[in-house]
Parts: C-alpha cells; sequence; structure tokens
C-alpha cells in the first residue's frame, strides 16, 4: 500500500469526522442560523457515545446517546438564536464552551478506558475494486452513513417540500409565514437536527476514527465544519469534497511523517487548517454563491 | 410609551435579569451535583480561594492581564459590529513574537529597552494575525468569525512546531518550552509582591481604550459603522478603512496580551500558555457588552473563576474544568435577555 | 399604512343603474366595510360589487383606503363592521391562508417572492399542493399548462432572481391561478411595468375575464380604467364616491373629478417663476439599473438652478429613489455623471458630495440615518463632520449647534441627550430635517420631506424649503404627494419607467396633467416612450391649465 492510498484512506475516515458535522450544519445555515457551537455538539457528541458504548458495551446505543447529546446541545443554541434572539456567532461560543467544560469534568472517568470501535465493514465485492475498493469500501459503518447523507440531505432540501420550506425559511422567512408557515419552528428543527447530526460526527471521532476519549478531542473540526460549509456554497456535493479534503490534509501529515519525510509535525498539523482557510478565501474571491439571506444577515451584522 | 409604563417595563426587566443570572448559578449548582459535588461548598471554596487569599488574589490580577487585554481585542472590533473570535492566535503570535525577540536580545540591552522591544513586537504581531482575518474580511468578504478561529488553530501549530524543534530549550528538562527570558528583560515586580508592571499596563490600556472608544472621532466613527453601516457610508466614512483598523487594534492588544503574559508571568513560551483565555475573553467581552470598562471587570470576575478550578480540584475534588461551564452560563445570560433590549428598539 | 387625514364632507354617492340587478349574481361583494385604526377612518362603510367574468377598477388618490380594503378582503386586516359575501355566502376571511382557500387571490405590489428559489420552487412553497415530495418535472409541466393557457410566458425553471419584474409578477400571477382563485385582486398591478409589460398583463387578464374570473384592479391610472375596467368604483378618503358604475357610462372628467374632489382647492404656488440662477446641481445621462423591484433610470437629464426648487414626481419605483441616491453620491450610475456647481463629481462618494455642498434629506431615515444607540447630538456631531475628512466630536458643540438649528428652522425637536432610535417617526424626521436644512449647503436633494408629519410642522417644512429657494439655494424634491410639489416647485420634472416623461412649470400645472405624465403618456412635445396614449383625453394642451376647482 503506497503513501497516497494510505492518505486517501485516512482522508476519508478522517473526513467523516467532518463530513457528518458540516452536513448537518448545512441544514441549519439553509434554514438561516450558523452553528459555531457545533465543535461543541461534537464534543458531547463523542463523549456520550464513548460512555455509553464503554458502559454497555453496546457501540451503537453509543452512537445513538451522541445523537441525543448533540441534538440537547443544539436546542440550547436553537432556542438562544430563535426564541431569544440572540446574536448566532456568541451564542454558538457558548454554547461550545459549556460542552467544552462538562465534557472535560464527566469525562475524566473514561480517560484511558477502552470501548468497543465500530467494526470495519468490507462492502461484498465493492471492496475489491482495484485501487477505489480499499479506499472506499473498507471503513466502519459510519463512514457509509456520511455516503448516504449527503444523498440524503440533498434529496429532503431540493426535493421534498419539508426541504423547500426550509431553504425559504433561509431566504425569506416573512414569506414563508405569508404563506401560513411557521418560521421559527422550522429554524428550531434545523438546528436541532443539525447538532445531533454533528453528534453523531464527534461519536465517529471517539468509537471509530481514534478509538478513544481525551478532553478537547474534536480539536477545532467542528469549527472547520462551519467553515467547510462556507467555502462548499451550501451545496452537500461540496461538503463532502471540502470535508474529504480537510481528511486528506489530515491525514497526510501523519502518511507522511510514517514515511520519514523532515517536515515539523506541528507544522503539518496546521496545514489543514490553513487549506481550508485558503479554500475559504478563495471562494469569497470568485464571489460564491449567494449565502442565504437570513443567514448573511447573522455573519454580517450587516457591516459591510 | 408613556414614562410610567417605561418605569415599570424597566423593573420588569431588571427582575428578568436578576432571574436569569440567578438561573445561570443555580443550572451550574445542578451541575456540580451532577458530579457529585456539594454546591455550598463549591460556592465557598470558589470565594475562599479567589477573593479572600492574597496570594490568590494577586494570582487573579495576573492572569486577568491577558483575559482583559482579548477581551478588550474583541470589544473593539465589536463596537464596529466584527466577532473577532481570535483572542486565542492573537495572544499566542504575540507571546511568539515576544519571545523571539526578548531571546534573541537577551541581556544585550537594559530591560526598559527589550520590554519595550518586546512589546511592540507582541502588538505588531497581533495586529497582523488579526489585521490578516480584517482584510480577508474587508477585501474578500470572507467571514471574520470563522477565519479568525481557524487562525487560532494555525498560530497554536506555529507554536508548537518552535518550542518542539526551534526554539527548544537544550539545557531544558526535556519538558517542550523554549528557553527562559534572561532575568533583565523580565517585567519587573511592584513592590515586592508577585505582581508585575504587567498589572499597570493593562490597567493604562485600557482606560486608553476607554478614552479612544468614548472621547475621540476614530471611537465614535467606529460606534456608527457598527450601529448602521449604511448611514455611515452616507455620512462619507471610511467604512472599510475603519472596520480593519478596529480588527488591527484589537489584534495589537491581544498580542500585548500575549507578551506581557510571557515577560511577566510565564518567563517561557510552553504549550497551553494562553490555557484558553483567548476564548474566556471572548465571552468576557459579551458580558461586558463591550464596553472597556465593563469588560475588564468582567475579565477580573472570569480570571478569579477560571483560577478558583484549582481550588475546586484540591477541596472538592472535582474537575478544574468545570467553571468553564459557569463561565458559558454566566455569559448565555446576557444572551437569554437580548431579545428585551432589541424590544426596546422597536 | 396609506391612511387619509384628508378631511372629507361626505360626497354625494354616483352609484349604477343596475345594482339591484348586481346584488343577486355577484360573486364578491364587498358589504359595508369599515376599518379603523385608532381614530383615523381608512374605510368608510365601502361596498361594491364584482362578476364573474368581469374586471372592476377600484380607483383611487394614495391614501383613499385602497390598500386597507384590500387587506381587509385578503384576512390581513379584519373588519370592523361589514362583511364580504362570496357567492351569496358571508365568508369569514380570517388570514390570507383562509382567503385563498375561499378562492380568493391577490397579487400584492410588494411581489412575495423568495428571489434566490427557482420559479417552480416559489409556486410549490406557495400552493399547499399535494405530496411531502417535489416532483420538479410534473411541477413544471403543471406550470408550463397553466402558463400556455393563460398566455403567462415564462421559464418555471430560471431563478426568480434572475427575472424581470414583469416576469416576476407573472409568477405571482401564476402562483395564484393555480391555487384555484375565482377572484382575482391586482394591487396596482401596473405601477411597476414598462408598457409593453402592462399590454401583456391586459392580455393576460382579458383572457381570465373571458374564463370567468371576477377581477379587482386597484389603481390610481385613468387609463387602466379605460383600458381594461368594466365597471368601476371610486375611493376617495376612505369612502366610496362613485359605485359600480360601468366604465362606458362614466366620462374622464367625472372620474377625475371623483378621484380628486371639487373641494380641494387649487394650491397655486404664488412663488413660482422667478428666474433660476446658474444650474448648481446637473445630472446628464444617468443611467442606473433598477434593484430588485425598480424601474432604475434609463437615461436622466435635469438640472437644477441657484434658487430654484425642481419637483421630482412620479409613482413609487419609477426611478425617484436611485436619482435621489446618485445625486448625493451614494450610489454609483451605470453611465452617465453628476456636476455640482459645474463639476464632475466622483460617483458613489458621499464625502465628495457633501465637501461639494450637497446636503440630503434621506429617504429612509431608518436605514440610511439612525444609527442604534446614538443621542440626538451624537447624529449632530456625525452629520456636521461628513466629508470634512475628520470626525468632530464634540458632542456638547453638536448638542448646542443642532438646537441652535431646530430654533432657527422653527421646527421643534427632542432633547439632545434623548437616543434617536427611540424617537417616534416624525420625530426622527425633524431631527433629519433639522441637520439637512440647518446645514444651508448650496445644494439640497430632499426625499419625501413631510412623510410621518403633522400637518403644522409640514407646513413649516414647506416653507423652510422656499425659504432655502430665497436664499439661493438648489433644491431637488422628490416626493409622491402631488400638492406638495405643486406648492413648492418651481418645475416639476415627472418620472416614468425611469424616464422623464416631461417637465412642467409647477405655475401652470395641474393635478391630472401631472397624473397623466405618471402613467407614462407623453405630454405634448415630449419624447414619447411608446405608451399608448389615453382614450378620450388626447389632444388637451398639458400646460396652461390650472384646477379650478370646478
Amino acid at each position: 500500500m503506497n503513501g497516497v492510498q494510505q492518505a486517501l484512506i485516512g482522508g476519508i475516515e478522517g473526513g467523516t469526522a467532518i463530513l457528518l458535522p458540516a452536513l448537518g450544519e448545512l441544514v441549519g445555515q439553509r434554514a438561516g442560523v450558523v452553528n459555531l457551537g457545533t465543535e461543541g455538539c461534537m464534543l458531547a457528541g463523542a463523549l456520550a457515545a464513548f460512555a455509553v458504548a464503554a458502559v454497555t458495551g453496546d457501540t451503537w446505543l453509543g452512537v445513538g446517546a451522541g445523537l441525543l447529546a448533540g441534538a440537547a446541545c443544539g436546542l440550547f443554541h436553537a432556542w438562544l438564536v430563535v426564541r431569544r434572539r440572540a446574536d448566532q456567532l456568541a451564542s454558538g461560543l457558548v454554547v461550545w464552551f459549556a460542552a467544552l467544560g462538562i465534557t472535560s469534568v464527566f469525562g475524566t472517568g473514561y480517560i484511558g478506558r477502552t470501548a468497543t470501535p465500530l467494526a470495519t465493514l468490507s462492502v461484498p465485492w465493492l471492496s475489491h475494486l482495484p485501487a477505489v475498493g480499499p479506499i472506499l469500501f473498507r471503513h466502519d459503518a459510519l463512514v457509509y452513513a456520511g455516503y448516504v447523507l449527503v444523498g440524503a440531505v440533498w434529496f429532503v432540501l431540493f426535493r421534498t417540500r419539508v426541504g423547500l420550506v426550509l431553504r425559504a425559511v433561509g431566504e425569506r422567512p416573512a414569506v414563508v409565514a405569508a404563506a401560513g408557515g411557521h418560521p421559527q419552528l422550522v429554524q428550531m428543527t434545523a438546528v436541532i437536527v443539525g447538532a445531533g447530526i454533528a453528534g453523531v460526527g464527534g461519536a465517529q471521532l471517539s468509537v471509530g476514527y481514534v478509538g478513544n476519549w481525551f478532553n478537547d478531542m474534536t480539536n477545532g473540526y467542528g469549527f472547520v465544519a462551519v467553515a467547510v460549509v462556507l467555502f462548499a456554497c451550501w451545496r452537500p456535493a461540496g461538503v463532502l469534497a471540502g470535508s474529504y479534503l480537510f481528511g486528506v490534509a489530515l491525514a497526510a501529515a501523519s502518511v507522511l511523517q510514517a514515511h520519514g519525510v523532515a517536515v515539523n509535525q506541528y507544522l503539518l498539523d496546521a496545514l489543514p487548517y490553513a487549506i481550508t482557510l485558503v479554500a475559504l478565501v478563495v471562494v469569497a474571491r470568485r464571489g460564491g454563491a449567494k449565502a442565504p439571506e437570513a443567514l448573511t444577515a447573522a455573519l454580517t451584522n450587516g457591516a459591510a | 410609551m408613556p414614562a410610567r409604563l417605561r418605569r415599570f417595563d424597566g423593573w420588569r426587566r431588571l427582575c428578568a435579569a436578576l432571574l436569569v443570572y440567578l438561573g445561570a448559578l443555580a443550572l451550574f449548582s445542578v451541575v456540580v451535583a451532577l458530579k457529585g459535588g456539594n454546591p455550598f461548598s463549591v460556592w465557598s471554596t470558589m470565594v475562599r480561594s479567589t477573593v479572600l487569599a492574597g496570594p490568590t488574589l494577586q494570582e487573579t490580577l495576573l492572569r486577568a492581564v491577558p483575559i482583559a487585554l482579548a477581551a478588550l481585542a474583541v470589544a473593539v472590533p465589536a463596537r464596529a459590529g466584527l466577532v473577532n473570535v481570535g483572542g486565542e492566535g492573537q495572544l499566542i503570535v504575540g507571546a511568539v513574537a515576544a519571545t523571539g525577540a526578548g531571546v534573541a536580545i537577551g541581556a544585550s540591552v537594559p530591560g526598559p529597552v527589550s520590554w519595550l522591544v518586546m512589546a511592540v513586537a507582541g502588538a505588531g504581531a497581533g495586529a497582523a494575525w488579526a489585521g490578516l482575518a480584517g482584510l480577508l474580511r474587508t477585501a474578500l468578504g470572507a467571514n471574520e468569525a470563522v477565519t479568525t478561529l481557524l487562525l487560532n488553530f494555525v498560530a497554536n501549530d506555529i507554536m508548537l512546531y518552535l518550542i518542539y524543534q526551534l526554539w527548544k530549550d537544550p539545557k531544558g528538562s526535556g519538558q517542550p518550552e523554549s528557553r527562559p527570558l534572561v532575568h533583565a528583560a523580565q517585567l519587573p515586580r511592584l513592590w515586592g509582591s508577585q505582581l508585575n508592571i504587567a498589572v499597570l499596563v493593562t490597567v493604562a490600556v485600557a482606560a486608553a481604550m476607554w478614552w479612544l472608544l468614548r472621547h475621540t472621532g476614530w471611537g465614535f466613527a467606529l460606534r456608527v459603522v457598527g450601529g448602521n453601516p449604511e448611514a455611515a457610508r452616507r455620512s462619507g466614512l471610511p467604512v472599510r478603512r475603519l472596520l480593519l483598523s478596529s480588527m488591527l487594534v484589537g489584534g495589537a492588544l491581544a498580542g500585548l496580551g500575549g507578551m506581557l503574559n510571557f515577560a511577566g508571568l510565564e518567563l517561557r513560551l510552553r504549550p497551553d500558555i494562553t490555557l484558553s483565555f483567548g476564548y474566556i475573553a471572548f465571552l468576557a467581552s459579551w458580558l461586558g457588552r463591550h464596553q472597556p470598562v465593563k469588560v475588564v471587570g468582567a475579565a477580573l470576575l472570569f480570571s478569579a473563576i477560571a483560577l478558583s478550578g484549582n481550588g475546586l480540584q484540591l477541596t472538592d475534588g472535582l474537575d478544574g474544568s468545570i467553571v468553564d461551564v459557569l463561565l458559558a452560563l454566566i455569559v448565555a445570560a446576557p444572551l437569554v435577555l437580548t431579545k428585551r433590549r432589541r424590544g426596546a428598539f422597536l | 399604512m396609506p391612511v387619509t387625514s384628508m378631511p372629507v364632507t361626505s360626497p354625494p354617492v354616483q352609484t349604477g343603474t343596475d345594482t339591484a340587478a348586481a346584488v343577486t349574481d355577484a360573486l364578491l361583494w364587498v358589504d359595508g366595510v369599515t376599518k379603523r385604526f385608532g381614530s383615523l377612518v381608512a374605510n368608510h362603510r365601502v361596498s361594491f360589487h364584482v362578476h364573474a367574468g368581469e374586471v372592476h377598477a377600484l380607483l383611487g388618490e394614495n391614501g383613499a383606503g385602497k390598500s386597507t380594503l384590500v387587506k381587509v378582503l385578503y384576512g390581513v386586516h379584519r373588519a370592523d363592521e361589514g362583511r364580504v359575501v362570496l357567492d351569496g355566502v358571508a365568508a369569514h376571511v380570517s388570514s390570507p391562508a383562509r382567503a385563498r382557500d375561499l378562492g380568493l387571490g391577490m397579487v400584492f405590489q410588494d411581489l412575495r417572492l423568495v428571489p434566490a428559489l427557482t420559479v417552480w420552487e416559489n409556486i410549490a412553497l406557495h400552493a399547499g399542493r399535494a405530496g411531502r415530495l417535489l416532483r420538479p418535472r410534473r411541477i413544471q409541466a403543471e406550470i408550463a399548462e397553466v402558463a400556455d393557457r393563460w398566455g403567462l410566458a415564462v421559464d418555471p425553471a430560471a431563478r426568480v432572481a434572475d427575472l424581470s419584474i414583469g416576469e416576476r409578477q407573472r409568477v405571482e400571477l401564476l402562483k395564484v391561478l393555480m391555487s384555484g382563485a375565482r377572484v382575482l385582486i391586482l394591487d396596482e398591478p401596473t405601477s411597476v411595468l414598462t408598457p409593453a409589460e402592462v399590454d401583456a398583463l391586459f392580455d393576460v387578464v382579458g383572457r381570465l375575464r373571458a374564463d370567468g374570473v371576477g377581477i379587482v384592479i386597484i389603481t390610481h391610472k385613468m387609463r387602466e380604467v379605460r383600458t381594461i375596467a368594466d365597471r368601476v368604483t371610486v375611493l376617495r378618503g376612505g369612502q366610496v364616491v362613485v359605485a359600480d358604475r360601468l366604465a362606458a357610462d362614466i366620462s374622464d372628467e367625472d372620474l377625475v373629478t371623483a378621484m380628486v374632489g371639487t373641494t380641494v382647492e387649487a394650491i397655486g404656488n404664488t412663488h413660482a417663476g422667478g428666474g433660476a440662477g446658474r444650474p448648481l446641481l446637473q445630472v446628464r445621462g444617468l443611467h442606473v439599473r433598477g434593484a430588485g423591484e425598480g424601474s432604475g433610470l434609463r437615461g436622466i437629464d435635469l438640472g437644477v438652478g441657484a434658487g430654484e426648487i425642481v419637483g421630482v414626481a412620479g409613482v413609487a419605483g419609477n426611478g425617484q429613489r436611485e436619482l435621489a441616491d446618485v445625486a448625493v453620491g451614494a450610489a454609483r450610475p451605470d453611465a452617465g455623471a453628476v456636476l455640482v456647481d459645474g463639476e464632475t463629481m466622483p460617483a458613489n462618494d458621499p464625502a465628495a458630495f457633501r465637501r461639494a455642498g450637497v446636503c440630503s434629506v434621506l429617504a429612509d431615515p431608518l436605514r440610511e440615518f439612525v444609527v442604534p444607540g446614538l443621542t440626538v447630538a451624537e447624529h449632530a456631531a456625525l452629520w456636521s463632520s461628513a466629508g470634512t475628512g475628520r470626525i468632530h466630536f464634540d458632542v456638547a458643540a453638536a448638542a448646542g449647534r443642532v438646537a441652535d438649528a431646530a430654533a432657527w428652522a422653527g421646527l421643534s425637536i427632542a432633547a439632545p441627550d434623548r437616543r434617536l432610535d427611540q424617537l417616534s417617526g416624525g420625530n426622527i424626521q425633524r431631527v433629519l430635517l433639522t441637520l439637512a436644512l440647518g446645514e444651508r449647503s448650496p445644494v439640497l436633494v430632499v426625499s419625501y420631506p413631510t412623510r410621518g408629519l403633522d400637518v403644522l410642522t409640514a407646513e413649516t417644512t414647506r416653507r423652510l424649503l422656499l425659504d432655502a429657494r430665497g436664499r439661493g439655494q438648489a433644491v431637488l424634491l422628490v416626493s409622491e404627494d402631488l400638492d406638495e410639489l405643486l406648492a413648492v416647485s418651481d418645475r416639476i420634472a415627472v418620472l416614468a419607467h425611469g424616464r422623464v416623461a416631461g417637465i412642467v412649470d409647477a405655475a401652470g400645472a395641474d393635478r391630472r396633467q401631472l397624473g397623466r405624465l405618471m402613467t407614462g403618456a407623453p405630454a405634448d412635445g415630449a419624447p414619447g416612450d411608446g405608451a399608448p396614449d389615453d382614450g378620450g383625453v388626447t389632444g388637451r394642451r398639458m400646460t396652461g391649465r390650472r384646477v379650478t376647482g370646478e
């Protein structure tokens, strides 16, 4: 197995921990709410999943717990920004900090413990395809869930009435209200569902990719997920590409090191964040797609 | 609205505020109880270990230095409507630049000169780091909250690279850290206490920021831009330049905070030198509603709370990070109260 | 809310001859609707009938109560008295959704579409059509079919943001038709359309009529009554003054009299006629692409001399906003230039315009003037520092200055330490007027100066404008209030569809003449823009007549 292949395999695995929260964030942002607390939702999801998996021995029960923990954080954020009209960015950071504290406190007992990791499932036949087989089809189930979810999010957003209303809320809530809809309800739901997906992303990190729990283990992935949604121009396919790009950059660092390339580990660690930044800037420079109107208002505070 | 009604509304708002803050404290008590702690014992530990003990009071003041300056780094751009979440990264680059300058100069110049050089280096680096995000915003429209956040991680990795490799102390204990700052370049202590001049500098800077924001055209213009950019544009204000200047000034403040923390207290560059102060500072600025005096007060409060985590660990056997929950809940309170404030505009 | 404050001494109602027959088979019967807002009576016992296969025009000036009536009909407002009868059954129209269920379709003036979504998505969003899944092909096919049937050509897959205003209106129409409306209400449908688009719209309306749909057109344009309406009801001051008359049975003269009222005195502009000095403000060949739902500017040339007030009249959205913005340097024209005192100004540089001596009473104070959290004095400080390159921040001095200016102007404003964003609209307007007029700058660009003001302050404001002219200031006055324009202007330029439809001397102008120009009908000798002329009132001299209370 050569280095490129290793990096790609690792990229898919690690990229999933970005892809899931980014898809959740995509749902929220399409409804006009940005959630920097995604980072916190992931942390909560990661710990809840790991703890439940470690205690019960049932990894999937853990993933379910991760989903609920993420959604709970999302409820907090949604309540603050939708019902109380709090600043979205500040509220997101509050959610993150609260989750950071709570997971540190309640996670101390789980540091160093082991939980049954998610099993690697090779997709029959497909996994034996030359080149792409091992890269795409020998992973844990949550990686496949990521594949499916990209399509599912696209379908819901663009091919169902619910998705149509959600997108309209993200653009012009008043039009939806005039048509007899309930913009606030739509936003609350979108944020909570998105946060739940982010929680599953955290679970993928703790019981899948890393197989461990330690404090602040998300290391900014949630923030990267928010950035990915921005530079993906709010499109599921773009989110997929951006997430795996970040994942590959992450994996490349360790692969390079394993191959004895004499670049400092920490400089390589900075690479994924730097790449995300550059991608963000490149898209901004090209003009990108227009952000949902309601979201623009939240992101810019009206400033030029 | 008739005056009588308005006064009634004021009372209602005060009561609501009290309720919400009490609710935050109650919620924290619940978290403590869930973790098996005794909330009353925890509260008393927090008060005793920070306010009532002399040495920790001094440490509270010292730790409040980077928090206050990084909080002002949030407050200044916030006046112009920008969200700077990059206090952490700006503190780090400030400390890194100060380390570079301080260690390079060594004892070759008198103390005051090296303090000045380090301060300029730290502030300059912080300004550059925040200015990058400001430029991306004003020139390209990239959201500054997201870019400053990402830059935090880049800054941290750069610092780690330096102290694990380039600047690693060959005579160190094996811990990854830079060489220590020579004694002559360290900030002078005050009156034989643990406190150093950084505390005074912070007070002076905060006062200066208060004056700048309150009593100069620049501060006034920032408020106009933050309040209504269209009105600012129509009044002929250079909106983009003002936005950028707010980020530069904010970054310089945080960079200075990083430098003071390094040259006054830490003396070596080491991982976790910032202890998430940059993020705590963000919360402090929101608690102080981006007004310099209140922001510094909030920074002091948060410094005390952050430090009380140590006491909790020793006395109550709780993980110190539990105080992060308290910080978040306290800041959630003004966010919960926003709706009522907005209502006043309508 | 366009609620009239004009005192009306219950005018005699002229009723159609066939009212009795109308009641029995009317599709929609509005029966004695009264709507009050506080002490203001927006509609007083308004009644009219709409029959299947008939176009009914609701005619009236701005503020006659048309919009309120329509909102009552559509369930946005609840009537205080009276009822709405559909097909002989009293209907409780409690909400727009209920109105749609009852078969009432409404096309609002400000179109209710989501620009970022496609045509089919907007239609699917509105119509609570079957199914949780969207089937783009099927919906698009349905749309195409309905569109084809009514002659509403529109691409179902296009993004609404990319459509012209006329196309957007067609989407609105489709939206309403596809939800099965039997009564269609069009609120000022032509106010934002080009003449060609108006023709296309009327073509569609004709087809709908032939198909048995009952149609209500809210309008203040005579020409539309003549072109499309079968029956007409005229509102004035919230009351019906002409009820259910067959359009063929009533002369233009009578309609105009009913609409404007015989009691309106000619507000003779006795000040007009003085020779203007050298041109201080000139715009040349201005083109501005219309933003959103306005027409933009399509080649405007206009000059304002020293000691002259040039009024700008027109229906909203015909380029007034763009003109005022460009004239103060707040927007960049696509072509053309602005000259101040003969100097070509840099585009989109408000500071340069202020330095050159251009002050502005802004069209939308809340959006363009009020900074939340700042006091009156601080706004004054901001105002006086504009264009100086540095900011004078002396609140005390600014407070003194604004108080002096208010005293000088005779306007009473709030205390300097009050927060401006907490004041009422009228109080904000007084502060804005004090600052803008108190500057006594060579050029004044004034938009809707008396909006939200009480009668007395409005008078003071007009006097201030005349004083400004007397001092030799050049004033460009944008307003939708024809009385105001006639009262203070020397000349009035009428904008229609982004062009100057005509410039008339205020001294010899009357409201009807201006009203005709506002529809885009060419004045004698003025270059036409392709709009078909009014039937019936052709050949009259456009200048030199005054309304003298006929």
